[in-house]
C-alpha cells in the first residue's frame, strides 16, 4: 500500500471547514460560551448538603419534654421548623409538596417522661426522594442521642469521640467536586456534537458526492474535517480551566502537562466517536440522537460523574468501563484535587488510550468503508 | 369551542398533510423508528438499573493491632453494614492508601489501641476521607458516625436509659428508598424532552437547510398552518411515548402509579406542548439544523440542571431559582413525581399543569411573532 | 393596472442592509408570453423572482402579480402562481406520489381534484416510472420536471421557475423546454430565469440584468438587431488547412483593419463587418482557407457585447 497522504489537501479540507464554522459565529460561540453557562449552572446549582429541610412539627403534648424535643431539632441546623396546629391531614401536606418531613408529640409523652416509661414521638419522612431521605435518617440517629441527652439532663458519656479528616477537600465544597468533573462532560458534549454532524451534513446536502469526485483521499477527509474542532475542543478545555481556578477557585495539585494530555486523548475518542455516529448516521438528525445516546447521556449519568459507579450493579460497573468518559473522570478529579501522577493514574491512562486506538480505528474503517466503493 | 379548534385543525388538508408527510419522514427509516420507540425504553432500564445515589461499597482501611478488641468489633461492625468493603490492603500508611486510590477512607485508632485508650477515658478515632467526592465523603462520615453511635447504644450503660426515648420513623411514598423509585419519572422527562425538543427544532431547520422551506412558503399557507403543521406531528410522536415509557418505568421498575391516569395523560400532553413549543421557537431563530440543534442544547442543559430531576433545588440560590420557574422540566418532574409516589395532589397537579400550560403559550407565541414567512 | 399583464413591476429595488440587489428596476410581462430573466450569477435574478412570489419584501416600488398587488400577508398572489426554486423543492426521502400529494395538500386541493391532476401532470410529462420511487433515486432531469408539476399542481396562471435546468443534462434540457413551450401554448405566463443563453433564444422576450439592473429587454430577434446592426459572417475552415494556416489568415484580416471584430465561435468564427463593401474586402482575402455564410448573432455575441459596452 502506498502511502498517499497530501497535506495540501488535508489543509485545504481543514481550511474549508473552518470557513464553514467561522461563517456561522453562533457555533463558535456556543462551542465556547456553552462549557462557560454549564460551568455556571452546575457550579452554582449542585449542592448536595441537605440543609433547611422543611419539617411540620405537631406538638399535641405542650410539655416542657415536647418543648425540649423540639429544640433540639431546631438547634440541629439540619432542619427548619414550623408549627402546625392539628395532627389532622398531615399526610396531605406532604402530599402537597409543602414539608418534606413531620415530627409528630402524642399526648402523654411528657407524662411518659416523667414516669420513667419509654417517651415516643413520631417522625413521618417523604421517601419520595431516596436521596434526601437517606441523609434525614442519618440526621436522626444523631438527633436522637441529642434528644436523649437534652431530654435528661445529663452528659451522654461518649466514649469514643470520632474526628473525621477531610483530605483534599476539607470543607467539602461541593464546587471542588463538581467542576473538574464538568470537564468530562463538557468536552464529551461539545466534540460529539459537532464532529457528529460535520459528516452526516455533507452527506445530507449532496456535496460529499462532490467530493468523493476529487483526488482527496478519505484519511485527508477525515484528518481535515476534525482538525478544526480539536481545536475548538482544547479551546473549550481551556476555557474550563480557566474558570474552575479563577471563577470557582478550585485547587489544582496536579501535573499541567499530564493534565494537557489526558484531555487531548479523551478529545480523540469523543472525536472519533462522533465520526463515527457521523458516518452511521448519514442525516443529521439521527446523528444527533445518536449523539445524545450514546455520548451525552452516558458522560453525564454512567461516568461516576453524580452518580457513583461504586453503587452500580456488577454488570454496570463493569460496563462502563467501556465508556472513556468513566476513566476521564477518575484521571480527571485525580489530577485537580489529589495531584495524582501518572503512576496513581496507570489504570484508567492504559484504559482510555486502549478506547481511543479502538475507537480511531473503527472510525478510519468504517469511514473507507462508505467511501470507497 | 374545543371542538371547534379540532375540527378546524384536522378537517385542515394542509394540517394532514404535514402530519402525513412528517410521519413518513420520520418513520421511513428503520434506525429512526429505532431511535423513537425502543431506545427510550432501553434507555430508562439501563438508567433505572445502573443509577443508584446511595452510597455503597466504600473501601473502608482500618488501622489496628490484632489485640484490639473494641476495634476489632468496631470494624466487624462496618462490613456488616453493607456500606463498607475491604479495600486492598497496603504497605504504606494511612495517607498514602487514599493517594494511591485503593482506599475510600481510613479509620486510625490512636496510638496503643483504641480498647487502651476508652479505659483510659479518652477513646479517640480518626477518620481519613478521600474528599474528591464531596457528596461520598459526608456520606462516609455519617455511616461511621451511625456505626459508632449504635455501638456505643449496645456496650456502653449509662445512668440515662437509651430505651427511654425512641423516634418512630415512616419513610412515606418510597419506604424501601430506592434510588430507581425517585429518578425513574425523572429519567422519563428528561428522555421525552430530549427527543421532542431536539427533533422538532430541527425538522424545521431542516427544511431551511436543503431549501424546501422556500417551496413551503410559497404556497398560500398561513403562518399558523405552517407551525402546527410542523410541531403536530413531534407532539403525536412524543404522545405515544409516553405510556411506553411510564409501562417500563411500572414493569421493570416497580414504580408506582398512585394517582389518576388522566393526570398523567393531562400533564404530559400539556408538557410535550411546551416542549415542541420550545422547539419550534429555536427553530425560528435557526439557519439551519447545527444552530437548531445547538440552541436545543442551551436550553436543555440548564433546564435538566435546574429541573430537581438529579439535584435538589431547594439549596439553590434566589437568583438561580427565578430560572426554575421559567423551567418546564421542573413542573412536570414534580406532577410525575406527585402523581405516581403519591397519588396526586390536585392542588399541586393543577397548579404546575397551569404553570406549564402558560409557558406553551408563550413559547408558542413568541415563534409566531419570529417566523417570517419571508427570505429576508 | 393593465389587465393584458401578467406582471407588472414598477421601480422596484431591494436591499438587503447596505447592499442594494435589485436597483429600481421597471417591466411588465405580457399574458401567456415565454418572459426569460437573463444574467449572470448575483445579478439580482432570484432577487426579483423571489419578491414576485412574495418570498421576499420590497424595499422600494410596486409589484403587481396576476392582477394582484402586492402586500405583506396577503396570499392572493401565492394562490395564482406556481414557483419552482432553485433549491431542492422536493423532499429526496419521500416518494414521488408522496411530494405530489404533500404539494397538493399545501394549496388544500381536494383529494379528487388533486388525484385526477396528478395522473394529467404524468401523461404531460410522459412519467412511466411507479409512482411510489423515492425522488433521491431519480435522475436529475427527472426530478426538475416533477418539479414543475409540483409547481403547477393548482393550475396556477403564472408560473415563476428560477434556473429550473440547472445542471441538467441537454436532452433533459431540451425536454424541460418543450413542457415550457407547452405550457405557454395551454395559454399559461411562463417566466423563467437562466443563465444558459442558448435557453433564453427560446423565450418570447428577455430582459438582461446585471448587478441589480435591467440592461436589455426585448425579444431576441429584437435584441440581436438592435445590439448589432452590423453584418455577422460565420467562417468556416475548409477540411485539410492547418491550424497555423487559419490563424495567420485570420491575423492577416485584422491587419487589413477589414473586420471589425473576429470572434472565435467553437470551430468556427464570427467575423463582425460595417457594411457589405467592407465584407467584399474580407471575402477576397479568406477565399481559399474559408467557407462562409451570413449568420445571425447567438445570444452570446448579444451578451457578451451589452456586457462589454456596460463595463467600457
Amino acid at each position: 500500500m502506498t502511502f498517499d497522504f497530501s497535506v495540501t489537501r488535508t489543509l485545504s479540507m481543514a481550511k474549508k471547514e473552518v470557513r464553514h464554522i467561522l461563517q456561522d459565529p453562533f457555533t463558535l460561540a456556543v462551542a465556547l460560551g456553552f462549557p462557560l453557562l454549564l460551568l455556571t449552572f452546575f457550579g452554582y446549582v449542585i449542592d448536595f448538603n441537605v440543609k433547611n429541610i422543611r419539617l411540620l412539627a405537631v406538638d399535641s403534648d405542650h410539655s416542657r419534654a415536647s418543648r425540649q424535643l423540639m429544640e433540639v431539632f431546631e438547634s440541629s441546623q439540619y432542619f427548619k421548623l414550623t408549627a402546625a396546629p392539628s395532627s389532622g391531614q398531615i399526610v396531605h401536606l406532604l402530599d402537597e409538596e409543602k414539608a418534606k418531613a413531620v415530627l409528630m408529640i402524642e399526648p402523654g409523652f411528657g407524662k411518659d417522661w416523667a414516669r420513667n416509661r419509654t417517651a415516643k414521638a413520631q417522625v413521618i419522612l417523604d421517601g419520595a426522594d431516596n436521596s434526601i431521605a437517606g441523609t434525614i435518617l442519618t440526621y436522626l440517629s444523631g438527633i436522637q442521642a441529642a434528644a436523649l441527652k437534652k431530654l435528661s439532663g445529663e452528659e451522654f458519656r461518649q466514649t469514643i469521640t470520632l474526628k473525621t479528616r477531610f483530605l483534599y477537600n476539607p470543607e467539602l465544597n461541593s464546587q471542588w467536586f463538581v467542576i473538574p468533573g464538568l470537564t468530562v462532560v463538557i468536552i464529551g458534549i461539545i466534540s460529539i456534537l459537532l464532529t457528529a454532524l460535520t459528516v452526516a451534513r455533507e452527506w445530507e446536502n449532496g456535496s460529499m458526492e462532490l467530493l468523493l469526485s476529487t483526488p482527496v483521499r478519505p484519511l485527508e477527509i477525515i484528518i481535515g474535517k476534525l482538525a478544526p474542532y480539536i481545536l475548538i475542543g482544547l479551546g473549550a478545555v481551556v476555557t474550563v480551566y480557566l474558570a474552575a481556578r479563577g471563577l470557582f477557585q478550585v485547587p489544582f495539585k496536579g501535573n499541567h502537562l499530564l493534565y494537557l494530555v489526558a484531555c487531548a486523548l479523551f478529545l480523540g475518542t469523543t472525536l472519533a466517536q462522533g465520526l463515527v455516529i457521523s458516518v452511521v448516521a448519514r442525516q443529521q438528525a439521527l446523528a444527533i440522537q445518536l449523539a445524545n445516546i450514546t455520548g451525552m447521556l452516558p458522560s453525564l449519568l454512567l461516568s461516576g460523574f453524580i452518580f457513583p459507579i461504586e453503587s452500580m450493579p456488577r454488570f454496570f460497573q463493569i460496563f462502563t468501563s467501556i465508556l472513556p468518559a468513566k476513566w476521564f473522570m477518575v484521571i480527571i478529579r485525580g489530577i485537580f484535587l489529589k495531584g495524582a501522577g501518572l503512576l496513581d493514574l496507570k489504570t484508567p491512562f492504559i484504559a482510555l488510550f486502549i478506547i481511543n486506538v479502538v475507537l480511531i480505528f473503527i472510525a478510519a474503517k468504517s469511514f473507507k468503508k462508505d467511501l470507497e466503493p | 369551542m374545543i371542538q371547534k379548534i379540532i375540527n378546524r385543525i384536522f378537517k385542515n388538508d394542509t394540517l394532514r398533510g404535514f402530519i402525513r408527510k412528517e410521519f413518513i419522514q420520520a418513520l421511513r427509516d428503520v434506525r429512526m423508528r429505532m431511535l423513537l420507540f425502543v431506545m427510550p425504553l432501553i434507555q430508562l432500564t439501563v438508567f433505572g438499573l445502573a443509577l443508584s445515589n446511595e452510597v455503597k461499597n466504600i473501601r473502608l482501611g482500618f488501622v489496628h493491632a490484632p489485640n484490639d478488641i473494641v476495634a476489632k468489633h468496631l470494624a466487624d461492625r462496618c462490613f456488616a453494614s453493607n456500606w463498607f468493603i475491604r479495600p486492598r490492603e497496603t504497605n504504606g500508611d494511612a495517607f498514602q492508601w487514599i493517594q494511591s486510590g485503593d482506599a475510600d477512607a481510613v479509620l486510625v485508632v490512636p496510638p496503643g489501641g483504641l480498647t487502651k485508650s476508652i479505659e483510659e477515658g479518652k477513646g479517640r478515632l480518626q477518620l481519613l476521607v478521600d474528599a474528591t467526592n464531596a457528596m461520598r465523603a459526608r456520606s462516609v462520615e455519617n455511616y461511621v458516625q451511625r456505626i459508632l453511635i449504635a455501638y456505643q447504644k449496645d456496650t456502653v450503660t449509662t445512668t440515662a436509659n437509651p430505651d427511654r426515648f425512641s423516634l418512630d420513623v415512616r419513610v412515606l411514598y418510597n419506604p424501601s428508598m430506592e434510588t430507581a423509585v425517585f429518578l425513574v419519572p425523572g429519567v422519563m422527562v428528561m428522555i421525552l424532552c430530549l427527543l421532542t425538543i431536539i427533533l422538532t427544532s430541527m425538522a424545521l431547520a431542516r427544511e431551511k437547510e436543503i431549501g424546501t422551506f422556500e417551496t413551503l412558503i410559497s404556497a398560500p399557507v398561513r403562518t399558523w398552518e405552517i407551525l402546527v403543521g410542523k410541531t403536530l406531528p413531534y407532539f403525536i410522536l412524543g404522545m405515544i411515548d409516553v405510556p411506553l415509557i411510564i409501562a417500563a418505568g411500572m414493569v421493570f421498575f416497580g414504580v408506582p402509579l398512585r394517582g389518576a391516569v388522566w393526570e398523567i395523560a393531562l400533564s404530559s400532553a400539556i408538557f410535550i406542548a411546551t416542549t415542541v413549543s420550545v422547539g419550534t421557537l429555536i427553530s425560528t431563530m435557526a439557519k439551519n439544523q447545527q444552530q437548531a440543534m445547538m440552541g436545543g442544547f442551551i436550553f436543555l442543559f440548564p433546564a435538566i440542571q435546574l429541573s430537581g430531576i438529579m439535584f435538589p433545588l431547594d439549596n439553590m440560590p434566589a437568583v438561580l431559582k427565578i430560572f426554575t420557574y421559567l423551567n418546564p422540566l421542573k413542573y412536570f418532574v414534580t406532577v410525575l413525581r406527585n402523581v405516581m409516589l403519591k397519588g396526586g395532589d390536585p392542588m399541586v397537579v393543577w397548579s404546575n399543569v397551569g404553570a406549564m400550560a402558560v409557558l406553551a403559550a408563550a413559547a408558542l407565541w413568541l415563534s409566531f411573532k419570529r417566523f417570517h414567512q419571508t427570505l429576508d | 393596472m393593465n389587465p393584458d399583464f401578467a406582471v407588472q413591476v414598477e421601480g422596484l429595488t431591494i436591499q438587503f442592509g447596505s447592499f442594494t440587489a435589485v436597483d429600481d428596476i421597471s417591466f411588465s410581462v405580457k399574458k401567456g408570453e415565454i418572459f426569460g430573466f437573463l444574467g449572470a450569477n448575483g445579478a439580482g435574478k432570484t432577487t426579483t423572482i423571489r419578491t414576485l412570489c412574495g418570498l421576499l419584501t420590497p424595499t422600494k416600488g410596486h409589484v403587481t402579480v396576476a392582477g394582484h398587488e402586492y402586500k405583506e400577508g396577503d396570499l392572493s398572489i401565492k394562490k395564482r402562481v406556481g414557483y419552482m426554486s432553485q433549491k431542492f423543492t422536493l423532499y429526496n426521502d419521500l416518494s414521488v406520489k408522496e411530494n405530489l400529494v404533500f404539494a397538493a395538500n399545501l394549496r388544500k386541493i381536494s383529494k379528487s381534484t388533486h388525484e385526477k391532476r396528478i395522473k394529467e401532470l404524468f401523461a404531460f410529462l410522459g412519467f412511466t416510472h411507479s409512482d411510489t420511487t423515492l425522488v433521491r433515486d431519480l435522475p436529475v432531469g427527472l426530478k426538475q420536471e416533477l418539479a414543475l408539476a409540483a409547481a403547477t399542481l393548482h393550475n396556477p396562471e403564472i408560473i415563476f421557475l428560477d434556473e429550473p435546468t440547472a445542471g441538467v443534462s441537454p436532452a433533459a434540457r431540451e425536454r424541460f423546454w418543450a413542457l415550457i413551450r407547452q405550457l405557454s401554448a395551454a395559454g399559461k405566463t411562463v417566466f423563467v430565469t437562466t443563465h444558459y443563453l442558448d435557453e433564453s433564444e427560446q423565450c418570447d422576450r428577455i430582459a438582461l440584468m446585471r448587478t441589480g439592473k435591467i440592461i436589455a429587454l426585448d425579444s431576441p430577434a429584437e435584441l440581436k438587431k438592435k445590439t448589432f446592426p452590423e453584418s455577422l459572417y460565420e467562417l468556416e475552415p475548409m477540411s485539410g488547412q492547418s491550424q497555423s494556416a487559419i490563424l495567420s489568415q485570420l491575423e492577416k484580416i485584422k491587419q487589413s483593419g477589414a473586420a471589425l471584430e473576429i470572434q472565435p465561435y467553437g470551430m468556427r468564427y464570427h467575423v463582425i463587418v460595417k457594411d457589405s463593401r467592407q465584407w467584399d474586402l474580407v471575402k477576397e482575402q479568406i477565399k481559399p482557407t474559408f467557407s462562409y455564410k451570413p449568420t445571425l448573432p447567438s445570444m452570446e455575441d448579444v451578451f457578451i457585447r451589452l456586457v462589454e459596452g456596460v463595463d467600457r
